[in-house]
């Protein structure tokens, strides 16, 4: 058994899981087209589906004040034609052809999907690119969108319970003067979103959309020969962007506690949500926080549903999340949230949470607990290897937040390198309520 | 960037980017992926699907034993049961199972739909064994222990509660209340139901339901036949016999006209709006047609409904529509969430929509589309082997033609617009649905009296009167002389554990009298309030003072001539808001703090429903308000049993139940605040 292997050991071996288990290692190509277009290829043919996945280095962390929200508008915009695809065309031709498409925003990304059939990855490349090169921006397309996106907003935050906490309440986690590309929601404002102009859409779209600030994915069943040309043939005569200005963020670390109470309009029951801040997601502690976050509120037999749901019965739920959109390449989120079972008060449920922590920043967690989350973390990166689209956005996720494509066949080994001493010194250093942003729903559910 | 100039190995782009499409390269052969069949000895059939491209192995074992079986009054069994089934089987308890599984990285659970119950489990296929030997005892050994059925009843309580805040919830359970009428799939669970079951209800459950005779064992993933067989017949030795027969039940109801179903949900941003109408039973020759003609209407991106009410109109985020199987008949599903303000237009296009494809042929265009997407999907329809699993436990378990999944594209491709017209008229009918809106009644209410006949129901699917959603203020009937000098004590309980207290007093006054109300609840809250009331019954004063949670609030307000004036400083979302008030307010207009207070002075009767105007000083805002009479209870106080009215007050910022002696003098008994479990009750 190789608990320990080095980084560069694992690169050239198949990664041992357990004793026995050995998982395919992903085949990765990449280069670079003359426009700065990074693009990565990984064939399987062990299905006939293949993936085209567009990621942008642009998320709701580019945003200047006043247009909060817009990288998501943009995003729905990215849908509404170019040069040679029809207002709608985009969803009408992927469906004939049977696959999907979608697209999301996060802080640190705007992503872009075609899953097809793989007799028609011409089509996926080919809508992409013409969408990089000649999106139309027209002042009705982005009357309908912004009405889109309200109504997203009104249907995922506005009229659900407990959405406003995770959607908006953990943003206050940092402060606007000194890190406002973290500190606002990736939905935005309605007033923001009424404000958004065509013009800002063409400046957004010629500063961040440029071939040199995306890459481009291929994974599953396809000819790397063939896709090579086609991808040279359709993104090749893009023209470069000037490189966008850097994003900046002073965070900061065991600042002072913040409490906000959250009236809840739509919730029915009490809920405790405390965020810490923790750091990006290639620092060295980022695996070990990871790690604890499984321990601390994933899974049936993690410590919160344990304890607080299980055993004391003070909850109805109780989860962790670690930077819940995506990853980040600023200062992140942990996420510790539990909804009460009726007749518990949201204090009771804080000082429930704040007890499992000092429980692990004082005695630590077993090392059959560790295992049995590095275990769960492994077999998820397998399963999702299953359907080429997840592979795709972990290769996205690699080159982005690692800086290296081949980091997805080597990162998981940063994860069984955490002992059980890094899960309590960052539990130690990152769990205090110094670091922590307290939000205390009050649940306000009209009958 | 760097890098720009430095690769540029990728080479200069002789062809350009085409400006039409590119037409699809040929497609590979595409057959059904294989898969093997077998029956065990006790009678338990078992299919694998081969797939050994990555180490994992998923495994799902099914029972005819959904919603359908549920007895009367026992509505949530097959679910409670099915939660029950992994928290503790074997020599295992609930948190070992957990632990067992969560060990390897795997994951198993159980649920119940409306015909079928489903074990499932995932492992790395080294812990196969695993995987089989904690479904075995999920199947054949649970334990039920009393501590899980306690836990999952408190959660499911809860959960019922939350459900009622939840549009989605809302709308799905009255739409099947209201399709499938007094057939078991209409039944939901109730607090009452759930906290019924005992564990030898659980246990009989079990045991009559739960037998591998009927029962489909589906193995998908990094193993063969041999050992799946190998591992099914150790993890479920000894086991057999054949489930009790299906229970005689209630036929599927038939419409002959269209229903809204209204329910109200006061300050609901967006309505959310469900049609449906039943459909056909698993295996009827239509099928294919009707796919075609849904993929038209309403699934997807390129459908009719999401083109028009999110493309065009720019109504919402979403709108589709969905065939769903049942084995005693399916359901044709059309939905969409949109904004209050044209919910109705956006019930009437939907059903101008469901109308169109029932009486219109499709276009050749459309038609080749729809037909081309539901063929070209099938290879991301069996990427995995776990989706190929539950294709084929989808056609074991329904019945349907052994040759279901090889055939499916060819009948697809064969469909014809002739079928797509004649299936759509025959199966989508909005001459005979039943139409959900979950908003607020108050404002779609009278845009939908023209599509159709409405009810409007409660959020816990009590009917309403129009005049629930639009009360008009009078003013409330008290009588300043019935109050009479005294103080009262009350405790503040949350599920019978003391909380906190509240005492109130009233005295005279020279100008009338004066309320006070002192609050404190465990520390958190701490409030004392006075309202002064002139011998006329007008509001003279309010001061409030006090802390929520440590931050201290204040409210200082003074009625006359027809105004209110002052200042609230209350705890809100941004920290402490205060406002500086200034405004109108109607006659006989009562401040919010003064309600309670009032209620012994009023003329009480069993159907006692009076409608007036509120003041809110910490909302800085006027509401109609309505005390409503809705029964007459025994509440058990500390001195013994004492007959009430129970009395619901709405239409404010915080529905609350109020019990109120039915002997003269009035007493105040009891205060429930809606969807808390917290009670003020009287203590002496």
């Amino acid at each position: 058994m190789h608990r320990r292997l080095s980084l560069a050991c694992l690169a050239l071996v198949p990664l041992a899981v357990g004793s026995a288990q050995v998982v395919p290692k992903i085949p990765i190509e990449s280069y670079r087209l003359g426009n700065g277009l990074r693009v990565i290829l990984s064939p399987d043919h062990s299905s006939q589906v293949v993936t085209v996945s567009v990621w942008y280095n642009a998320g709701s962390r580019n945003e200047v004040r006043g247009r909060t929200g817009f990288a998501h508008l943009f995003e729905h915009m990215m849908f509404q034609g170019s040069a040679n695809v029809k207002k709608g065309d985009h969803f009408a031709l992927v469906e004939r052809a049977g696959g999907q498409t979608n697209a999301s925003t996060a802080e640190d990304r705007t992503n872009y999907f075609e899953m097809l059939p793989s007799n028609r990855l011409n089509l996926g490349l080919w809508l992409e690119a013409d969408r990089m090169r000649s999106l139309a921006v027209t002042d009705s397309n982005l009357a309908n969108q912004r009405e889109a996106v309200k109504e997203e907003r009104r249907l995922l935050v506005d009229n659900q319970p407990y959405r406003g906490v995770l959607f908006e309440g953990i943003y206050a986690q940092q402060d606007s003067a000194s890190c406002f590309p973290y500190a606002h929601s990736i939905i935005g404002s309605m007033a923001d979103l009424n404000a958004a102009k065509a013009p800002d859409v063409q400046a957004f779209f010629d500063l961040y959309y440029a071939p040199n600030n995306a890459t481009l994915v291929v994974a599953g069943d396809f000819e790397p020969a063939a896709t090579r040309d086609l991808i040279t043939q359709y993104f090749g005569p893009i023209p470069a962007g000037r490189e966008p200005p850097a994003v900046t963020c002073q965070a900061s670390f065991n600042s002072g506690q913040v409490r906000r109470p959250w009236p809840d309009p739509k919730a029915t029951l009490p809920g405790t949500f405390v965020a810490y801040r923790i750091p990006a997601y290639d620092d060295a502690d980022y695996p070990a926080v990871a790690l604890l976050g499984t321990m601390l509120g994933q899974g049936e037999s993690s410590r919160l549903n344990r304890t607080v749901v299980r055993q004391k019965q003070l909850a109805q739920a109780a989860f962790t999340f670690v930077n819940s959109q995506a990853p980040r390449r600023g200062p992140g989120v942990f996420l510790i949230g539990t909804i009460a079972n009726q007749g518990v008060s949201a204090a009771a449920l804080e000082r429930a949470m704040a007890d499992e922590i000092d429980d692990v920043a004082t005695h630590g967690v077993s090392a059959a607990e560790l295992d049995k989350a590095k275990n769960g973390y492994l077999a998820t990166k397998i399963q999702q290897q299953q359907i080429s689209l997840f592979l795709a956005e972990a290769i996205q996720e690699a080159t982005m937040f690692l800086g290296d494509p081949n980091k997805v066949n080597t990162d998981p080994a940063r994860y069984q390198a955490v002992t059980v001493e890094d899960i309590r010194r960052v539990a130690a250093k990152y769990l205090v309520p110094d670091n922590s942003l307290v939000l205390l729903v009050t649940p306000e559910g009209a009958k | 960037m760097k890098y720009l100039f430095l690769l540029g190995f990728a080479g200069v782009a002789s062809a350009q980017q085409p400006t039409t499409a590119p037409e699809p390269l040929p497609l590979k052969p595409a057959a059904f992926p294989p898969f093997q069949e077998a029956v065990l000895p006790n009678g338990l059939r078992l299919v694998v699907v081969e797939n050994h491209r990555l180490p994992v192995v998923s495994l799902s074992l099914s029972f005819p034993a959904g919603k359908l079986v549920d007895p009367p009054g026992k509505e949530g069994l097959a679910a409670m049961a099915a939660g029950l089934l992994t928290k503790g089987a074997g020599t295992r308890t609930g948190d070992q199972v957990a632990e067992a599984i969560e060990r390897v990285g795997g994951s198993i659970g159980a649920g119940a739909g409306n015909d079928f119950l489903t074990i499932s489990a995932g492992v790395l296929s080294k812990d196969a064994a695993l995987a089989f030997d904690l479904t075995g005892d999920a199947a054949v050994r649970p334990r039920f222990d009393p501590t899980e059925i306690s836990l999952l009843r408190t959660q499911t309580l809860s959960g019922l509660d939350l459900e009622r805040s939840e549009p989605g919830s809302l709308a799905a359970r009255v739409l099947d209340q209201m399709v499938f009428g007094e057939h078991p799939y209409a039944k939901h669970p109730t607090p009452g139901s759930v906290t019924s079951f005992v564990r030898s209800d659980l246990l009989a459950f079990q045991k009559s339901r739960l037998k591998p005779a009927g029962a489909l064992l589906v193995v998908a993933g990094d193993i063969t036949l041999a050992q799946a067989r190998r591992h099914a017949i150790r993890a479920f030795k000894g086991w057999l016999g054949r489930p009790a027969p299906l229970p005689a039940v209630e036929p599927l109801p038939a419409r002959t006209r269209t229903d809204i179903y209204l329910v109200h949900r006061p300050g609901s941003v967006q309505s959310n709006i469900l049609a449906a109408n039943l459909t056909y039973r698993p295996g009827d020759p239509r099928h294919y047609a009707a796919v075609v003609a849904n993929r038209v209407l309403g699934d997807g991106a390129d459908s009719r409904l999401f083109k028009i009410l999110r493309e065009q109109k720019s109504w919402t985020y979403g709108a589709y529509s969905s065939l769903d199987r049942h084995r005693a008949g399916g359901t044709f599903t059309a939905s969409t969430e949109v904004r209050t303000e044209v919910t109705d237009s956006a019930v009437a296009e939907m059903m101008t929509q469901l109308r169109r494809i029932g009486t219109e042929p499709v276009a050749a265009a459309e038609l080749a589309a729809a037909k081309s997407a539901s063929t070209g999907s099938y290879p991301l329809s069996v990427q995995t082997a776990e989706q190929v699993a539950g294709a084929v436990t989808s056609v074991r378990l329904y019945g349907l033609a052994p040759d279901y999944l090889e055939t499916y594209r060819l009948k697809i491709g064969a469909v014809t617009g002739a079928e797509v017209l004649a299936a759509a008229k025959a199966l989508i009918r909005p001459e005979g649905m039943v139409v959900v809106v979950v908003g607020d009644g108050a404002q779609v209410l009278a845009g939908l009296k023209p599509i159709g006949p409405v009810t409007i129901l409660d959020v816990d699917g009590k009917p309403l009167n129009e005049s629930d959603l639009n009360p008009s203020a009078a003013p409330l009937p008290f009588a300043v002389d019935r109050l009479t000098a005294g103080r009262d004590s009350f405790t503040i309980r949350a599920q019978g554990n003391p909380l906190g207290w509240s005492v109130t007093t009233v005295e005279d006054t020279p100008d009338g009298k004066r309320l006070t109300e002192h609050t404190n609840i465990g520390g958190f809250v701490e409030q004392q309030t006075t309202v002064d009331i002139a011998a006329s019954g007008a509001m003279l004063r309010v001061r409030q003072r006090g802390a929520v949670q440590g931050q201290p609030t204040s409210i200082e307000l003074g009625y006359a001539e027809g105004r209110v004036k002052g200042n609230a400083s209350t705890v809100a979302k941004e920290g402490l808001k205060s406002v500086v008030i200034d405004t109108t307010v109607a006659a006989g207009t009562i401040d919010d703090n003064a309600i309670q207070g009032l209620l012994p002075s009023l003329p009480w009767s069993a159907t006692a429903n009076w409608s007036f105007a509120v003041f809110s000083g910490g909302q800085n805002e006027s509401k109609t308000t309505t005390l409503k009479v809705v029964g007459v209870e025994t509440v058990v106080l500390p001195g013994g049993p004492v007959e009430a009215y129970k009395v619901d007050f709405s239409g404010g910022w915080q529905p609350a139940t109020f019990w109120v002696s039915t002997a003269v003098p009035h007493r105040l008994l009891k205060i429930g605040v809606a969807n808390t479990p917290v009670e003020v009750v009287r203590a002496k």
